[in-house]
């Protein structure tokens, strides 16, 4: 799956992975529609959104920075240690789209003579069935699992344990990022970014400036309101509105959820896997959404507003891991320390919007971001976010069971 | 009696040496035969019966503390727990919009596949070519495509509100409405090209004569072309209905919180869920039902209608 690719089936099989990811942009979509030919068919179509859509250029949010061709291409605190096994000629990634800096794989490549072969997934639910079809990473050396994740791919193997020798970057972490309680010590993985789970609307539709989760059980915006469509988020919201804990495992807890949630569902139009591109295209007027994409979505559409809930909300991040059948763990390595460089991090902060936990790279980091409180949270609503633990399977199952009755 | 003596004494070998070469021959037809159909078997095997068995196997599995799949202890405990209530309103939801699907399929998809077959002339293959047109593009990318024109700024919406017939837009995406009409765009040409076959071997001289035995041209087509075409309209009516009660990707991309269909809910039990032997057992049951449910209706109308 991951051997090289004809160049034919590759233009077709790089469109399809961008049609199911959950990133796609509306321009996106037609961008690649149209480069595929299919604009023959769909060339009024694609006139006639191209006039309607707004005139911002790209996706891509950070005019700011201009990521220097190498900023600091070389890892910057490496006092030239023991000799170091030279990295493998190739590198397989498996990553969200559009969440990492734009020229992040292309500097390395140049950096370190590595090829990078780049695949996304479109949901974590993809993502780890993919990784955990062999046990040990499905052919691909590097992925970036959530935090939740952790305790089990370690328990399974499936992340292999990292040589801190080659990461000299991890001292770039800021202090609370050096020893997680998903994975003491950093041994198997390092963090990659951060965020919060609130919601985000446009004032044009919804001018109640909402503020706390009972928004999204308004009536007044039923047919135009999202939920996200994961399960644990979304149980948590009812929790925070309930004041019970989005780690329940009480039954009975879970059933009080459930409840506030059939309330609502007659009044979503989806829940969705696109949140960008539901909220841009004006379809979803308030929705459930991650910060760093509500970031995303100010590209399209300025106006867009977003909040952490007053009441609490989820705080996840994910991690940079080397899966334990990495056909190159070197150069993986070198991957994890490449992106712990204080100008990538930050170059790649500036460009999606979410925050990192590199101390390093704060200097570098967009005002706009760093100086947001909706994509950087002072201490006082850090205080209020709550992290999804783990949750063995057949605790997940009584999560799984309501969200099938829920949407069934 | 002088007539010349019939060459019945060599007739014995030669009819011998006729039944051995015949012998020979079917032979040698028996083993081409076995080998044309050698690679389809093969392909059936390997693609179609080695997979089943996997999912029949994990669907009769469970998982272990750690969420691995293992048959330490193989039984029908999650065929027991399939059956949930719960799930109904998903299951109906995939039968009625593969049974609209189905409908409107057969009811758009005939009178097409009728006037090419009639009407079409010289130019009846460049009409089925642009039937199958469609195909020449990914179904995913016809898919993005309807919620482009289906969207709330979307180009439907947008005409309505140009031409006036309304001044707010209209919620077309993620309902039924939009569910079932992008499973009948699909699903058209499976329905269109069987049902083209059987309309076009039919002999129009049994319509004519219908005619000259003084029936009307409602009921010339009624008691003569429908009946004969009826086995085109079943298959029709077999290659819609039967992907499109699992179908998955457009309920996904086109539907909403109010549209979740049967698939939907294994694939939740599969990815969040992390239960492959429930989800296994859940799409075996929904094949086993699917089965059913088609012979079933393939008996009863052979009964009454094909006989």
């Amino acid at each position: 799956m991951s051997g090289p690719t004809d160049p034919a089936t590759y233009a077709e099989e790089e469109l399809i992975r961008y049609l199911v990811d959950r990133r796609l942009t509306r321009r996106e979509m037609l961008k690649r529609v149209t480069a595929l030919g299919a604009a023959v068919a769909l060339a009024p179509i694609v006139a006639a959104c191209n006039a309607a859509a707004t005139a911002a250029p790209s996706v891509a949010p950070s005019p700011s920075t201009p990521p220097s061709t190498a900023p600091s291409a070389t890892p910057s605190p490496t006092p030239s240690p023991t000799p170091v096994p030279s990295p493998e000629g190739e590198l397989f990634i498996y990553n969200w789209d559009a969440y990492i800096g734009d020229k992040t794989v292309s500097q390395f490549e140049e950096t370190y003579k590595i090829r990078v072969k780049y695949d996304k997934f479109p949901d974590a639910d993809t993502q780890m069935t993919t990784l955990r079809k062999d046990g040990k990473g499905g052919g691909y050396d590097v992925s970036y699992p959530a935090s939740t994740e952790m305790p089990a791919l370690i328990k399974d193997g499936v992340v292999l344990k990292l040589d801190k020798s080659l990461i000299p970057n991890a001292a770039n972490l800021r202090p609370e990022w050096q020893n997680p309680a998903y994975d003491p010590g950093n041994q198997y993985s390092m963090p990659n970014y951060w965020w919060t789970t609130g919601f985000a609307w446009d004032p044009a539709k919804v001018k109640t400036n909402p503020s706390d989760w009972p928004a999204l059980w308004d009536t007044s915006f039923k047919g135009h309101m999202g939920m996200l469509d994961d399960q644990r988020e979304v149980f948590a919201v009812a929790g925070f509105r309930l004041g019970l804990s989005p780690n329940t495992t009480s039954e009975a807890d879970l059933d009080q959820m459930l409840q506030l949630l059939e309330q609502q569902k007659p009044l979503l139009r989806k829940y969705t896997d696109d949140d960008i591109g539901d909220v841009t295209s004006g379809d979803l007027w308030i929705s459930h959404a991650w910060s760093g994409d509500w970031y995303q979505m100010t590209a399209d559409k300025p106006n867009t507003q977003y909040i952490v809930p007053a009441s609490g909300a989820v705080r996840g991040n994910d991690t940079l891991v080397v899966l334990s059948g990495a056909p190159h763990p070197i150069a993986a390595q070198l991957w994890l320390n490449f992106n712990l460089d204080a100008k990538v991090s930050a170059a790649n902060t500036n460009y999606i919007g979410y925050m990192g936990p590199n101390a390093a790279a704060e200097q570098y980091i967009d005002d706009a971001i760093k100086g947001d409180e909706r994509l950087n949270p002072p201490q006082s609503i850090l205080d209020k976010l709550v992290e999804l633990l783990y949750l063995a399977p057949a605790d997940l199952d009584k999560y799984t069971k309501r969200w099938n009755a829920l949407r069934a | 009696m002088a007539a010349p003596s019939l060459p019945a004494d060599a007739g014995i070998p030669a009819s011998a040496s006729l039944s051995r070469s015949i012998a020979r021959a079917s032979f040698i037809d028996r083993i081409a035969g076995l080998a044309f159909v050698l690679p389809g078997v093969a392909w059936l095997a390997i693609f179609f019966l080695a997979p089943l068995a996997i999912i029949l196997v994990v669907s009769l599995g469970s998982r272990d503390a750690g969420g691995h799949i293992t048959l330490a202890q193989p039984g029908l405990q999650n065929y027991l727990q399939a059956t949930r209530a719960e799930y109904l309103p998903a299951f109906a939801n995939s039968l009625r919009y593969a049974a609209v699907t189905t409908i409107l399929s057969l009811a758009i998809g005939y009178p097409i596949a009728y006037w090419i077959s009639r009407y079409g002339g010289r130019r009846k293959v460049l009409l089925l070519i642009l039937v199958m047109l469609p195909f020449w593009t990914s179904y995913l990318i016809r898919t993005y495509a309807w919620m482009i024109v289906l969207r709330d700024n979307g180009v439907l919406n947008s005409l309505l509100q140009a031409t006036g017939l309304t001044s707010e837009p209209i919620t077309l995406l993620n309902t039924d409405f939009s569910v079932i009409l992008g499973m009948t765009y699909g699903f058209l040409p499976f329905a269109i090209l069987p049902m083209y076959v059987s309309i076009d071997r039919l002999d129009p001289h049994l319509v004519e004569a219908g005619r000259d035995l003084y029936s009307s041209g409602r009921a010339a087509f009624l008691h003569v072309t429908l009946p004969l075409t009826m086995p085109g309209i079943v298959a029709a009516a077999l290659l819609t209905f039967i992907p499109a009660i699992g179908d998955y990707v457009t309920p996904d991309l086109l539907g909403g919180a109010q549209t979740t269909t049967i698939a939907k809910i294994i694939q939740v039990i599969f990815t969040s869920g992390r239960d492959w032997p429930y989800g296994s057992a859940l799409g075996f049951l929904l094949m086993i039902v699917t089965l059913a449910g088609t012979l079933l209706a393939l008996r009863t109308l052979r009964r009454e209608v094909l006989a």
